[in-house]
């Protein structure tokens, strides 16, 4: 089929207002600077359907597109030809309060799906660091969390079902729509952080929380990382139920607008009004005993959080729990050395860092003296580094993923084989090279 | 060679000849698990000690094209444990050692062979536990229970198995040793260990497992409420859970139960109560009390009979006493009956119950409920007796159109059990084919010759071949629900 065919079979399918796209629309739709050759807009999980049907047919490059907010993830793909921008599956397909369950379209962005909750006292405890922007698809396909995991957990827990579109432009369904359930493979567990590899998730089913009647945020201001991470140690082995667990370094502290603190911890706490409280004095006992000073938060300091982790280049590190301080000495010396600095904020309960870095560095020095050092560090603990955000040389200098050891890789690649064999979604911006 | 004198010694020279089964007798014991309905000894049973052995059995059976059946304490309820076309059963006990307690990293490594219990034994003096808690935990492995991504009562606030699952060493049906997720969480890539939990021994054989730890609440408080209908007790589920709590546990048992479990281990239910409510709240003590006020005044709305809160330890332990024996304590009403394990959204809760007494007045058969109300969990046990003519039929009917019943509410055909063989065939109701397709492939990533468990799970295997012949259909007492 001629370009030009493929550009009317789309429109044939979603009208001539939603492909192929304007030639700013596909710039905006680039990855790594690849740009796609057509951009097009499903209304529907049947739409979706049709289009990988085509895509597969003809052997186009697919890369799903939600927000935008992530198409710095990954590898550069090989190809990009048809960009799926699911920006028009904003549906909110069943919402029954009393389950605590909502099937969501995967387009349905997690601030308008927030205000629908909230309404009912509820909430879907996803809090990625891009934003409310982001939409519930591209949240789950990347894997993005955020630092209510401590208390809710991530994608992974949250997903109960998933409807979504095979390579070849099957519709399939996996899991359930109940909050518990064991009926077969746990396929959306397979679909939460896969970078669409496996298919197009176009329906979430997702188990929601309530938002409790009362809630505190404070920060724990320690004059060293080792204080910090003692508070932190004390406050994981005690019987205290926080909300969230955020650890700062110096620069991050700086960017959400606290100057000349060493290490930070910050907390909250979601309960009835007298068990936000109490565990508000046993917290900062705790904090105390290690020399931290207390001060209250507003919520707001949350949602500016991402706002510490701007920049251009962005790497997410996981360890063991114990050794956050330990890891963010070494992330941050290693990226001093060549002259960049780096905030650092932490899922502390989880063992998940994040560094954004500023400055420049050559892609040589970057591999070779930042990256395989830490992965290599990092793997006696099997711990990872994985490059979130980085100009297109840096990620070409070291792979973003990391490597995937065997036989692991080797079972990766047979699931993509299987349920992508032709290799059309996200081709190449996956680990090891799927 | 397989099946053969050759075979026999190839395994023996594998984990020695203390670590194979193979006389009949021997056999016999490990011919189903604790759904006695489905019957078919192993050809052998095999114990390895380590992970090389598994290994080895695997790919010795994969090349011989002989089945492979995994199995743990063998507690569970689905005909998951036993071995329709024969082959050779891998039973895990002799793997059941704790590889370490890792307070600060929140986490513990195990051998599947360990039983559930042992671990939060070991792990209370510190201040830990592990949180799913099947009823059989006391028995059950903690194998078995990431095998079939087991519940528990307290999974309500908590989550299931595979939510405490952080990584998985398994021997895939391929014969790769294959290990996945750890300490360390985020690990790139698929998320294998989430997609693994569950499988029910038909992508391979889990040899060590890393687990979630999690710290002891600071408070328990456990509230018994009794309803003279069980319309209001489910009413009440409903309103609980849309006041914004989430209890640790909020379990339901009906009249037949009631009077059952006081005849048997006497727990002392409100005598004559239509329907009973168990909740349990954990966390801070300021939290739950709050919380307990708030649940005294909703079952008070809903005009309840009776509201115990127990005063200490021993009388928490006597309300959970009947919760947890209740299975064994129907058996003394009745032999025989089939035990369900579906799921419908809770808002449909008071909707399926009226339902399942109307399916049990129409069939003429009592229905029995003590289940997990809070995250609507049905664990119906429709009683009959098997020397009557037609009331097996009569029950398998009505076991259908209540399976049939939740789904049509949205539900789901196991919410903890899993599928097994039991209701592999039930899964067509639930899933199309599209999506049965896509797991039948995945299932094929890691078992790429069909040896692992088959029948197991998914329907349309070829599982009923010689040897399997279902027995007299009855779940023993003392059965975990």
């Amino acid at each position: 089929m001629s370009a030009p065919a493929v550009s009317d079979a789309l429109a044939a399918i979603v009208g001539r207002e939603h492909a192929p796209g304007s030639a700013a629309q596909l710039a905006a739709a680039s990855v790594d600077g690849v740009t796609p050759r057509w951009r097009v807009r499903p209304s529907s999980t049947d739409d979706v359907s049709r289009i990988m049907e085509l895509a597969a047919s003809e052997g186009l490059a697919v890369a799903p597109l939600g927000s935008g907010s992530a198409l710095d993830l990954g590898m550069p793909p090989a190809r990009v030809d048809l960009a799926l921008d699911l920006s028009r599956l904003t549906g909110i397909t069943e919402y029954v309060p009393a389950d605590m369950v909502a099937t969501v379209q995967a387009g349905v962005r997690l601030d308008v799906l927030g205000r629908e909750l909230g309404k009912h006292g509820q909430m879907l405890a996803l809090d990625p660091y891009g934003g409310p922007s982001r939409t519930v698809g591209g949240v789950l396909a990347c894997g993005a969390t955020g630092q209510r995991r401590f208390r809710y957990g991530t994608g992974r827990d949250l997903l109960l079902g998933a409807r979504f579109v095979q390579a070849d432009g099957t519709v399939t369904w996996g899991g359930s729509k109940v909050v518990k359930s064991v009926t077969g493979y746990d396929v959306p567990k397979l679909l939460v952080g896969s970078l669409g590899t496996l298919g197009v998730i176009v329906e979430a089913t997702l188990r929601l929380h309530p938002v409790q009647p009362a809630s505190g945020s404070w920060l724990f201001a320690f004059s060293s990382r080792e204080g910090a991470a003692a508070f932190v140690a004390d406050v994981l082995a005690s019987s205290l139920e926080p909300d969230r667990l955020a650890w700062l370094n110096a620069a991050a502290l700086v960017r959400v607008g606290m100057k000349g603190v060493e290490a930070g911890v910050a907390v909250s706490v979601g309960s009835v009004a007298e068990a936000v409280s109490s565990q508000r004095v046993t917290l900062a006992s705790v904090g105390s005993s290690h020399g931290g000073t207390v001060s209250t938060l507003d919520e707001g300091f949350w949602s500016g959080l991402g706002a510490a982790l701007a920049g251009p280049i962005v790497v997410k590190l996981a360890s063991e729990i114990r050794r956050l301080a330990f890891w963010t000495g070494e992330l941050e010396t290693a990226l001093a050395r060549l002259g960049l600095s780096s905030a650092v904020v932490g899922e502390a309960g989880n063992g998940v860092l994040r560094a954004a870095a500023e400055g420049s560095v050559s892609p040589e020095a970057w591999a070779k003296d930042i990256v395989a050092p830490l992965r290599e560090a990092l793997s006696t603990e099997g711990g990872s580094l994985v490059v979130e955000r980085a100009p297109i040389e840096l990620k070409r200098a070291a792979d973003v993923w990391g490597p995937i050891p065997e036989p692991s890789l080797t079972v990766m690649k047979r699931l993509k084989a299987e349920f992508d064999p032709r290799g059309i979604l996200n081709r190449g911006r996956f680990v090891g090279g799927l | 060679m397989a099946l053969s004198p050759a075979f026999l010694a190839e395994l023996e020279r594998i984990v020695g000849a203390r670590g194979v089964v193979s006389t009949p007798e021997g056999r016999l014991a490990y011919e189903c698990d604790m759904h006695t309905f489905y019957k078919g000894a192993p050809d052998f049973v095999v114990l390895p000690e380590t992970t090389q052995q598994v290994l080895e059995l695997v790919r010795l059976c994969r090349r011989e094209h002989v089945a492979v059946v995994p199995r743990g304490s063998g507690t569970g309820l689905i005909g998951g444990a036993m071995a329709p076309v024969g082959g050779v059963m891998i039973s895990m006990t002799r793997m059941n050692r704790l590889l370490e307690l890792d307070f600060p990293n929140r986490c513990a490594t195990v051998q599947p062979g360990l039983i559930n219990l042992w671990l939060s034994q070991a792990t209370r003096e510190h201040g830990y536990y592990f949180a799913p808690d099947p009823s059989s935990q006391m028995v059950s492995s903690i194998g078995g229970n990431a095998s079939t991504n087991a519940g528990g009562p307290h999974c309500l606030k908590y989550g299931i198995t595979v939510n405490h699952v952080l990584g998985l060493e398994l021997v895939t049906g391929a014969g790769e040793i294959l290990r996945v997720g750890g300490k360390a969480q985020d690990a790139p890539g698929y998320d294998l260990t989430g997609a693994l939990v569950g499988g029910e021994g038909t992508l391979g054989l889990l040899t060590a497992i890393t687990v979630r730890l999690l710290h002891i609440p600071a408070g328990v408080k456990t509230l018994l409420a009794s309803f003279s209908a069980m319309d209001d007790a489910s009413e009440t589920v409903s309103a609980i859970v849309g006041a914004g709590i989430i209890p640790a546990a909020l379990e339901m048992i009906d009249e037949t139960f009631v009077r059952a479990i006081n005849e048997g281990v006497g727990a002392g239910y409100p005598k004559g109560a239509g329907a009973v409510l168990l909740v349990e709240l954990d966390g801070p003590e300021a939290e739950i009390d709050a919380q307990a006020g708030r649940i005294v005044q909703i079952c008070h709305d809903h005009a309840a009979l009776e509201i115990r809160v127990a005063k200490d330890d021993a009388e928490r332990a006597l309300l959970w006493k009947g919760r947890k024996e209740a299975a064994g304590a129907v058996g003394r009403m009745s032999p025989t009956w089939i035990l369900q394990d579906a799921v419908v959204p809770r808002s449909r809760l008071p909707e399926i119950m009226r339902e399942v007494q109307a399916i049990g007045a129409r069939h003429r058969l009592v229905i029995a409920n003590v289940f997990h109300a809070g995250d609507g969990n049905l664990h119906p046990m429709i009683l009959y007796n098997d020397r009557v003519p037609g009331e097996l039929e009569r029950a398998q009917e009505a076991n259908d159109e209540l399976l049939r019943a939740c789904l049509a509410m949205g539900g789901s055909v196991t919410g903890e059990h899993g599928v097994g063989l039991d209701k592999a065939s039930s899964m067509p109701l639930q899933f199309g084919d599209a999506d049965l397709g896509f797991m039948a492939r995945f299932r094929r990533v890691f078992d790429p010759d069909g040896i692992m468990n088959p029948g197991k799970l998914l329907p349309s295997h070829p599982a009923c071949g010689e040897g399997f012949r279902p027995a007299a259909p009855r779940l023993p007492a003392g059965t975990w629900v």
